[in-house]
């Protein structure tokens, strides 16, 4: 089973990611971290097949996080949503150059964000 | 409202919607709180905190993105226009007194009221007129001149850190290089399980001089195992200085731009109009707000996003704590206590029912059920009590940090030794036990330890030595504070003593009675004894202290070889059980941890001895004291008296009353008005049906007893 790591600060969107990403034409596992933190604790814990995260939250933010993943041999090759509500052209921008693979805008359509993710563990099918 | 659009729907609209107005119900009264705050800094002219306009841009942000997602769009395109308005303040694209800050208020209000009146149909073209005008305003009101903004790249910073900035990270830092402060990088490493507790230590260390505009994480050298934090600093402190403060290992500090003294026209970067005010007064040197309050404590520890169906295990945030409000726990324990008299009650109507054969089963019945309500009830206060207790670990760490930086500004060499910091008492016991511990070490540091040149010739090591040793002792906890100091020479503190008029010359003191002089208000002033005797500043603030949460404080030194201070503490001020005595018509409530035995005496068993009241118990003396004289009371003359033998750390007084009444678990309350300046009475309590009674505050009559044997 391929496992999703979220992590995103808003308890209601944390939860509504979940349940969108669960519904995926193939069964995954759905971790959700509170914030960047948890997300640095639990990148180790767990072999993940994709990472979806917002930028704007408190400790180390979103685009920090991207830096750290795409930087790190280890989680590397992960790939990588942000899902962010639109706004800070910029700061999507810089996401993207970090090496994020996407960017969905919030509010996000659940089949928009479901295709893109499903579209990203395809590439990637076979778990590490 | 308008109506709702699909976006949602798919992913369970009902459960999701109420965790959506939960959820902006908590962001809102968020945004009230921190707009109090900055309405606060605003009328105080300081410069506003940039975190805390930073927290109340997340929150319109989350609402924004909430209301969107579940297709509010009256209530996004409000919280947008909000988020627009802050975003501008945060980037200094908006002055702080631009008028539309004012409407900040406004439209939280006018949130908070469409919120109440959610999915009220007729309400909701009232709401798109008042949401449309309020709107119109903030858009005639703000302006957005967009700044030119240079580039960041000549910074001699990884490229990598400089990328994942956001756009309000990157504008701190060009208002920090525009304010001419050093930006420094700051590499911590740590091992990946453990990083949170050491690098919110190093940010709150940074945080005292300084802001952090960033934090990047990276692999540390062992990847695996390790994780590097890079943390981007603005202060105005040099790096060799924050690196003398920033006692850390594996932490290592370099510049990345040194601040430039004189001020060229030419800056680098454009001086953004935000904070006027600030820059009125002076802007550069004034000092970078206080960030530590700026995080908002996200709903991370308590996570619902797991309340979903569906894979219920893999949502829970991985955190298992809850932080509590310790008021919640307070009244929690109020409720226990009160549980408490109930059940004594009941006992006692069993009591009443017993007496009668005709009820006599019925008491029975009702003993054993009142014995199982009363074990369950001691289970229940035990572990609230649990909950309110919190290692003494903290205040060492916080203890040792102070000593580092003591050794730092007065380069002296002196150790810090530990132990028994898994000694638990009340959080808020603990609270309060900071600041005179604080005190006490310092006062060591300071005056106690002796220079190196001179602790060489008087035969010791050259680097000085405090102990800090805690343990609990059946109700209570006892910390001492040791030096191998200087000592204190009762002598000398007792010539000041005579000096400040405390003590009639030729007055017979003990040297202990001497020593114990430091707690003085009048002595323990600013021109006390340091320098002859090892003692400084306040040691009657320490007594104040620990007497205002039912400990004491005793002193024993030996000159030249060192001192040691002594606090004795209950550990908790929540539940205790009590004695209840009387006097004549009056009763009461003695704290039944600071009772070593009770006796029954003779009133020809009372010794006189001066003007003292003695009794011979197993061959010591034990100073008596009348609980009537204590308080003024009408107490007829008796053949036979009870003796409370009280017990602070060494202490000893009896206290003489003419009945007890029996124990009694209480909750003690505060008293309001007059008599809560009475000293001696620490409270109230209620005893159930049988009314209230005052609670005695054993230390303070204890100490107060034997001064004026002291002083008699």
């Amino acid at each position: 089973m391929q496992r999703i790591l979220i992590v995103e600060d808003s308890a209601t969107m944390r939860s509504l990611l979940a349940s969108t990403l669960e519904e995926l034409a193939s069964p995954v596992k759905v971790l959700a971290a509170s914030n960047g933190f948890e997300a640095l604790r639990l990148l180790p814990r767990e072999e993940f097949d994709l990472v979806v995260t917002d930028i704007n939250m408190p400790e180390i933010n979103g685009l920090e996080l991207v830096s750290f993943v795409k930087s790190n041999d280890q989680y590397r090759d992960i790939p990588l949503i942000i899902v962010s509500t639109e706004g800070s052209e910029k700061d999507r921008e810089k996401g993207m150059q970090l090496g994020a693979d996407a960017y969905v805008v919030k509010p996000f359509e659940p089949e928009a964000l479901r295709e893109v993710a499903q579209d990203l563990l395809s590439r990637n099918p076979v778990a590490k | 409202m308008a109506a709702r659009k699909s976006s949602a729907k798919k992913a369970g609209v009902d459960k999701a919607q109420r965790e959506f107005v939960a959820e902006a119900e908590e962001i809102l009264e968020r945004m009230r709180e921190d707009l109090g705050e900055l309405s606060d800094q605003r009328v105080a002219g300081a410069e506003v905190d940039p975190d805390l306009v930073n927290s109340i841009f997340r929150s319109a942000h989350s609402l924004k993105g909430l209301a969107g997602m579940f297709g509010f769009e009256g209530l996004s395109e409000l919280a947008h226009r909000l988020e627009d308005i802050l975003d501008g303040l945060r980037l200094g694209r908006i002055r702080m007194d631009n008028p539309a800050v004012d409407l900040l208020d406004e439209a939280v209000t006018l949130f908070t009221a469409l919120f109440t009146q959610l999915g009220d149909e007729s309400y909701e073209a009232e709401a798109a007129t008042r949401i449309g005008e309020l709107v119109a305003r903030i858009e005639t009101a703000a302006e957005d001149p967009s700044q030119p903004q240079d580039s960041l790249d000549p910074l001699d910073i990884a490229p990598m850190l400089l990328r994942a900035l956001t756009e309000y990270e990157e504008h701190r830092l060009r208002e920090n290089i525009s304010r001419r402060r050093h930006v420094l990088l700051v590499d911590t490493s740590f091992e990946i399980t453990a990083f949170e507790e050491g690098l919110s230590e190093v940010s709150a260390a940074i945080r005292e001089v300084g802001e952090v505009v960033s934090t990047l994480p990276s692999p540390g050298d062992a990847p695996e195992s390790q994780i590097r934090f890079s943390l981007l600093v603005a202060t105005e402190t040099p790096a060799a200085d924050l690196s003398a403060r920033l006692e850390f290992p594996d932490t290592d500090i370099k510049t990345v731009l040194a601040a430039t003294a004189a001020p060229a026209e030419s800056s680098a970067a454009p001086q953004p109009p935000v904070e006027a005010s600030a820059a009125q007064s002076g802007g550069a040197e004034a000092a970078p707000a206080e960030t530590g309050s700026g995080e908002v404590p996200g709903d991370g520890a308590t996570g619902k996003g797991g309340a979903r169906g569906g894979d219920l295990e893999s949502l829970k945030s991985i955190s298992d704590t809850v932080r509590v409000d310790i008021h919640k726990l307070d009244k929690l324990m109020n409720l226990v206590g009160e549980l408490v008299i109930q059940r004594s009650a009941i006992a006692r109507i069993a009591t009443r029912l017993a007496a009668d054969p005709t009820t006599s089963r019925i008491a029975a019945e009702l003993f054993k059920t009142h014995k199982g309500l009363d074990r369950k009830l001691k289970e229940l206060q035990a572990s609230v009590l649990d909950v309110r207790m919190v290692p003494l670990r903290q205040i060492f760490e916080k203890l040792s940090r102070v000593v580092r930086r003591l050794q730092r500004d007065q380069s002296k060499d002196v150790n810090l030794g530990f132990s028994g910091e898994a000694t638990e008492l009340d959080k808020l016991i603990v609270e309060q036990l900071v600041d005179p511990l604080m005190h006490v070490v310092r006062n060591a540091f300071d005056h106690a330890i002796e220079g190196e040149d001179e602790r060489v010739s008087a035969g010791k090591s050259r680097e000085g030595n405090i102990w800090i040793d805690a343990s609990q002792r059946g109700n209570h906890v006892v910390i001492e504070v040791r030096d191998d100091g200087r000592g204190i020479d009762p002598t000398a503190v007792r010539e000041k003593a005579e000096a400040a008029g405390l003590v009639e010359p030729g007055q017979l003191l003990s040297d202990k009675d001497c020593l114990n002089l430091i707690f003085e208000a009048g002595l323990s002033t600013a021109t006390g004894v340091s320098g002859t005797s090892g003692r400084g500043v306040g040691m009657d603030v320490v007594r104040t202290n620990l007497s205002d949460l039912g400990g004491i404080v005793v002193v024993s030194s030996e000159p030249g070889r060192g001192t040691a201070i002594t606090m004795t503490l209950p550990i908790t001020l929540a539940i205790i059980q009590t004695l209840i005595v009387a006097v004549g018509r009056d009763r009461f409530a003695i704290p039944l941890n600071s009772v070593l035995e009770t006796l029954l005496i003779d009133a020809s068993e009372i010794q006189r001895s001066e003007r003292r009241e003695l009794l011979n118990v197993r061959g010591e003396p034990l100073q008596l004291q009348r609980l009537s004289d204590e308080f003024g009371l009408d107490a007829p003359p008796q053949d036979r008296h009870y003796v409370v033998v009280l017990g602070l750390g060494e202490l000893r007084l009896g206290l003489l009353v003419d009945r007890l009444d029996g124990q009694q678990d209480t909750v003690i309350k505060s008293i309001q008005g007059p008599a809560a300046q009475v000293r001696g009475i620490a409270g109230a309590t209620e005893l159930g049906d049988r009314g209230a009674v005052l609670v005695i505050d054993v230390s303070a009559i204890v100490e107060d007893s034997l001064r004026r044997r002291d002083a008699a």
